[in-house]
């Protein structure tokens, strides 16, 4: 039975990857911070009881800015393949961290890559690196591809890209079977909620049941190539099945503007929006006249990605992989499912029980 | 009087900087470990001249206060772990102090003096195997190994804290500049301190290598890859680089190197031959000495600096190897009379 270790299981691609690997009879190993708030949400479903026999599941407590946690859990489950999905994750945030975001990104995939060559697992143990579309930045090319030159433009994209190179470096100096898979954006309906695609789907859903006024955006001209996480975590595990490791990128191709994805959320429920104004002050009015969208600046980020398109060509020749799930279809079940938790908290409340917020 | 702060002043770039900053009427702080301080290094002369903050750049308390201690109009980065090859075994520390570091530093600048300028030591090496040569601002990095990549992140990092705060942050993309200052284990050095042995007759060197032996041994030296090919210059004129590049009204980044390239034999036939020695009676390849993976071909294009700083360098190839052997003949002379 091959074995994996997932960073960042607690994560939306953590929790669809270990699903999928899983179902391929993986022995599935992840690692999880602690917190003092749960954190396991989306894999409660795959949670396995450690009073049972056999367990193909099993979570360690671990942390990427401690390489002593990595190291000892790496040689304990000797994995035949690492996904390292790990990161402090959220652009705008690592405005405020630089360093912790360095501390966990960057210096944290050096902490595995070196974890598997102290060990002497370089010939055993295949590496995948979580690289992201941010690397692209100010585009110096549309669409993006392998061979594009990165420009990136936010702490969280300088430190990925550190993580690239050394992935790069490492595969090329040790020979270790080293990927980087240069992900798109990618959502679903256990998106983080400060990501702006769930922050939106979450908003209309909440002020359709009148659980919330307005949704306030950034840049709403921003455009994005918009796949599912469950689409390309299948695309991870691909990377690591091949006779040679390569780097990928991985998008659908396809673009949409953040005004558009609100326009498709907000269809979805039978709202139409109603755009007025332009710039800082464009709102957006429902069928009543009543403002439900409209721009905040503090969203704004000091230095802006204004668009990323994909050129996954080369994925699709060599590994075979197409997106199966639709930006329309992605958008229809995240609005979906926030719907049926908005309605949750709507009855909750009506009962006379109180139900979190969670403001950003 | 305008004050300067410089991080790595114990170092090479460090000590020619301050001294020239001194000249300049500057009041010079040093940012530096006190293991560093505390034993001969290359700005021990300058005691008393310059005023010594402790601290290390992996603790950003340490930069914030030196930085509120000094109230710098002018900081220069230049503390880094500065081997290329040894960053292999290294890569951690690299990124920590290279990486890490610079981003403490902006940080602490962004906070606490928004209106200082910012001198950033980015490095050549960040080309790698550049399939573009010679290499301008405007080249695509391509980092190949830890010391580049660490250094590929704090160049990236510089630009955004220009770019999203305004502030004034100024990268020199320097390419290799040597002087007698550089610790014996940079190349130029070795090959400088093989020709002074060579001249002396020193079979068995006092002085030894990273792998624990005399770096000349029966007579011998041993390097790497003697076809590589570098742009060196000389160390006094990349500082002065550096402070023309604090002077101009908005920050921006320049490769600064000679344009010319030699290799490594041709280091070797210059310093054997400023002693009238045959490199070829005393230099040998040794594999074990090549790297894990080599730097392609870095030449900088400098027309930028020409231009807009009006910067070429003063001091030739011959003139600085032959600086270097003689240093290097004297030194060894010293050591033999004190030992005597």
């Amino acid at each position: 039975m091959k074995k994996a270790l997932i960073t960042g299981i607690t994560g939306q691609d953590g929790a669809y990857l270990a699903e999928l690997l899983l179902k391929k009879g993986y022995e599935v190993h992840g690692i999880k911070r602690r917190a003092s708030l749960f954190n396991t949400d989306r894999i409660d479903h795959l949670y396995q009881d450690p009073h049972v026999s056999n367990r193909n599941f099993i979570l360690h407590y671990g942390d990427m800015t401690d390489s002593s946690s990595l190291i000892r859990i790496i040689q304990q489950v000797q994995p035949d393949e690492i996904y390292n999905l790990a990161a402090q994750s959220h652009v705008a945030v690592s405005f405020e961290e630089p360093e912790y975001t360095a501390n966990s990104d960057a210096l944290g995939a050096l902490r595995i890559l070196e974890a598997i060559r102290i060990l002497g697992l370089e010939k055993k143990t295949r590496f995948y690196q979580a690289s992201t579309s941010e690397l692209y930045g100010l585009v110096q090319e549309t669409p993006q591809k392998e061979t594009t030159p990165f420009y990136p433009r936010s702490p969280y994209a300088v430190a990925k890209l550190y993580a690239y190179w050394i992935t790069v470096n490492y595969r090329e100096a040790y020979g270790i079977y080293a990927c980087n898979g240069i992900l798109f954006n990618h959502e679903s309906p256990v998106r983080g909620e400060t990501f702006v695609t769930r922050k939106i789907t979450r908003a209309l859903a909440r002020i359709k049941l009148g659980l919330q006024d307005c949704l306030f955006l950034g840049n709403l001209d921003a455009k994005r190539d918009w796949g599912h996480a469950k689409d390309y975590v299948e695309m991870q595990w691909l990377m690591l099945q091949q006779d040679q490791p390569e780097d990928f990128v991985i998008a659908t191709g396809v673009q949409f503007s953040v005004r558009e994805f609100v326009d498709t959320a907000a269809q979805e429920i039978g709202l139409t929006i109603d755009w007025k104004g332009t710039g800082v002050d464009e709102k957006g009015y429902d069928a009543n006249g009543k403002c439900i969208v409209a721009v905040d600046t503090r969203y704004f980020r000091p230095t802006e990605v204004e668009t990323l398109l994909g050129d996954a060509t080369k994925a699709k020749q060599k590994l075979g992989w197409t997106p199966q799930i639709s930006f329309k279809e992605l958008v229809s079940e995240m609005m979906r499912e926030d719907l049926k938790a908005a309605e949750r908290d709507e009855l909750v409340k009506k009962h006379g029980y109180s139900t979190y917020n969670y403001h950003e | 009087m305008k004050k300067a702060l410089i991080t790595g002043i114990t170092g090479q770039d460090g000590s020619f900087l301050a001294e020239l900053l001194l000249e300049k009427g500057y009041q010079v702080f040093g940012l530096a470990r006190k293991e560093s301080w505390y034993r001969q290094n290359n700005a021990s002369h300058l005691s008393g001249r310059v005023e010594i903050l402790f601290g290390d750049m992996s603790e950003g308390v340490d930069i914030a206060s030196a930085i509120q201690d000094a109230k710098p109009d002018e900081i220069y980065n230049l503390a880094s772990q500065s081997r290329p090859g040894e960053s292999w075994s290294r890569a951690p520390e690299t990124l920590l102090v290279n990486g890490l570091g610079a981003v403490r530093l902006f940080e602490a600048v962004r906070h606490h003096c928004p209106a200082c300028r910012v001198y950033h030591a980015s490095s050549s090496e960040m080309f790698g195997q550049a399939s573009i040569v010679p290499q301008s601002e405007e080249t695509p990095f391509n980092p190949v190994n830890p010391y580049a990549a660490a250094k590929v992140y704090a160049h990236q990092m510089a630009k955004i804290y220009r770019e999203s705060y305004g502030l004034y942050i100024a990268s020199g993309i320097l390419f290799n500049h040597e002087s007698e200052r550089r610790p014996l284990h940079f190349l130029t050095q070795k090959v400088a301190y093989g020709a002074a042995c060579a001249a002396l007759g020193i079979i068995d060197s006092p002085d030894i290598n990273e792998m624990g032996r005399p770096i000349v041994q029966r007579g011998k030296l041993a390097l790497g890859n003697l076809d590589i090919a570098r742009d060196w210059g000389y160390a006094s004129d990349f500082v002065y680089a550096m402070w023309l590049m604090l002077q101009r009204e908005r920050a921006d980044d320049f490769v600064i190197g000679t344009g010319k390239l030699h290799t490594l034999r041709d280091l070797c036939e210059t310093a054997y031959s400023s002693v009238d020695r045959d490199w070829r009676e005393s230099v040998v390849s040794d594999p074990a000495l090549v790297r894990p993976m080599e730097s392609g071909q870095t030449l900088a294009d400098p027309s930028k600096a020409n231009k807009l700083l009006g910067w070429e360098p003063t001091i030739s190839f011959d003139e600085m190897v032959k600086k270097m052997v003689t240093a290097q003949m004297l030194r060894l002379k010293n050591l033999v009379i004190n030992s005597n």
